[in-house]
């Protein structure tokens, strides 16, 4: 194993990951486009499960023997539950993440039916245009 | 000399590079067509990198979820709101 590489992969993921979410966030706040604000809600909701499982990782060391980290004991010692927990990943945040998946499925249909119901009201879907139309009728209704 | 874990984290990195270029392309694009396969092909690198990290059930869900269902219903909105993006 060459430690190095390894580190340096790492923080090549890590950084990526950031990357990502700094480029999704530029896209849900600076496009005009409500579906291209969808799609790149989509991408930060991704990467920020991604970043969740990323807590619970534990890194590759030296000397691991490469299965799966399963009990095969139908009795375990302490011994055994020890060295079972220093080898294996923590299951917690990837329950949560698997929760949010599903979760984040729904959010994404509420926010396409929104979208929907705002292009049959106003005919489009660019922000700017919208905004301009709703000044124009509340300045009609004003006037 | 490379070894099994060094692989790994190779995989890791090149594919999260991968994943940015293609957030970059889904981002940028005015054809939206194009932005929904972008992001659908950046799923499937963060479907790997999951695989990597040691989450083989999340991969299961969201791989169907994210390559099958998000693609189908923006693919239906595109088609109601139209593909191009214009820019005022």
């Amino acid at each position: 194993m060459d430690i190095e590489l390894v580190k340096f992969m790492f923080i090549l993921t890590v950084m990526s990951l950031y990357l990502n979410f700094a480029i999704t966030l530029y896209g849900v706040v600076a496009k005009v486009n409500l579906v291209k604000k969808l799609i790149a809600l989509t991408i930060l909701q991704d990467t920020v499960n991604v970043f969740t499982v990323l807590i619970g990782y534990r890194l590759w060391r030296p000397g691991l023997i490469l299965q799966p980290p399963a009990l095969t004991d139908m009795n375990p010692t302490p011994e055994i539950i020890k060295d079972f927990v220093e080898r294996s990943v923590d299951p917690l945040p990837q329950a949560f993440v698997l929760t949010a998946i599903v979760i984040g499925l729904a959010v994404t249909l509420f926010l396409t039916t929104i979208v929907l119901h705002v292009n049959y009201h106003f005919k489009t879907v660019n922000v700017d245009e919208i905004g301009g139309m709703k000044r124009r009728y509340i300045h009609e209704e004003a006037v | 000399m490379m070894d099994y874990v060094d692989l790994v984290f190779l995989m890791m990195g090149i594919t999260a590079v991968i994943s940015v270029s293609f957030t970059f392309l889904a981002v940028k694009t005015k054809d939206l067509m194009h932005a929904v396969i972008f992001s659908s092909v950046q799923s499937i690198a963060y479907a790997l990198v999951y695989f990597l990290l040691m989450a083989p059930d999340i991969v299961l869900v969201y791989v169907a979820v994210s390559v099958g269902i998000y693609p189908l219903i923006l693919i239906l909105v595109v088609k109601r709101v139209g593909r191009f993006e214009v820019t005022a």
